[in-house]
């Protein structure tokens, strides 16, 4: 189990070291055999992991790898359970698609059937906002920049439907101009980072560069 | 690259150990073991100092058959004059006492 985890933290830290440091990470792997015979393992892939972690910062590649993560897991995962949340009305009843419904069905009885027939779709659709944002993240992650274009397109079309649906059945949704700018700030992060990647890998940066 | 802040007390002993040595290569694995730092803190230094052109390292075929290479490190011209410099100034009391 030691010897398990070990290996995994050493992975770890080969990941945060990337290429521009892909020699000091084959030099460390070779000193943990080393550490290994000795059963210190743990100790030591631990300290290379934490190595690799303070090294990250100081080379363009590790700052890059820093801001996709970011990017990531602090607004393209918690963006994908904002949609979850909408479409299974987890928020509380003040905002999703239930709770859009609720606010208009006993006015118009005409456009109240409307909506309700919508309302498949709409869940379908934030379902699916969901499921692409997760891809997003993956794909960034990853660095498949033609994936990240495909479910960016995705989202975008989903979410122009959304809103013209909403507009067209009349729903109350004033909660989603926010989503709509949080999806814009998406897309701005998501442009800096190709460009950024971009510049890296035609070595306009120095990969290497101590910041 | 010139260095114009005060060097840390781990900077020290790496570089007490390594010019305890000479010319002499060493692992990284070994430097651990001498300085007692973990390898948190030696390989940061490490690479830190290879960029400044203080240590020079190069991969050494394996002493044993079926293990991978391993790098060795020594301090260069330079890092021998650092070392010198720091020395002179006195700077590093604590390392010195800790090799004593």
């Amino acid at each position: 189990m030691r010897a398990a985890v070990a290996r995994a933290l050493m992975a770890l830290a080969t990941y945060c070291l990337g290429k521009s440091r892909g020699d000091w990470a084959s030099a460390m792997q070779a000193e943990y055999d080393e550490a290994a015979a000795e059963g210190r393992q743990l100790d030591f892939a631990a300290g290379c992991l934490i190595a690799a972690a303070r090294e990250m910062p100081h080379h363009a590649e590790g700052r890059l790898t820093i801001a996709d993560h970011a990017l990531a897991l602090g607004l393209l995962v918690p963006m994908a359970f904002l949609q979850f949340a909408c479409a299974i009305g987890l928020s509380g009843g003040r905002k999703g698609v239930y709770a859009m419904l609720a606010m208009d069905g006993g006015r118009m009885p005409y456009l109240a059937n409307a909506q309700f027939s919508a309302l498949p779709v709409l869940l379908v659709l934030w379902l699916l906002l969901g499921i692409c944002h997760l891809r997003l993240a993956w794909l960034l992650l990853d660095r498949n920049w033609t994936g990240v274009v495909r479910a960016g397109a995705m989202i975008a079309s989903a979410a122009l439907t959304l809103v013209l649906m909403v507009v067209v059945l009349q729903l109350q949704a004033v909660f989603l101009v926010p989503v709509v700018g949080m999806l814009a700030v998406e897309g701005l992060g998501l442009f800096a980072l190709a460009q950024w990647d971009g510049r890296a890998s035609s070595g306009a940066l120095p990969v290497g560069a101590v910041g | 690259m010139a260095r114009n802040r005060r060097p840390s007390k781990q900077m020290l002993l790496l570089v007490q150990a390594l010019c305890a040595r000479g010319r002499e290569w060493c692992h990284g694995y070994d430097l651990m073991k001498e300085t007692g730092l973990m390898s948190g803190t030696l390989y940061p230094l490490l690479m830190r100092m290879t960029d400044q052109g203080l240590i020079e390292a190069e991969w050494r075929e394996p002493a044993q058959v079926g293990r991978p290479a391993r790098h060795v490190y020594r301090l260069t011209t330079a890092g021998a004059a650092f070392a010198q410099s720091l020395d002179d100034a006195e700077a590093a009391p604590s390392s010195k006492a800790a090799f004593a």
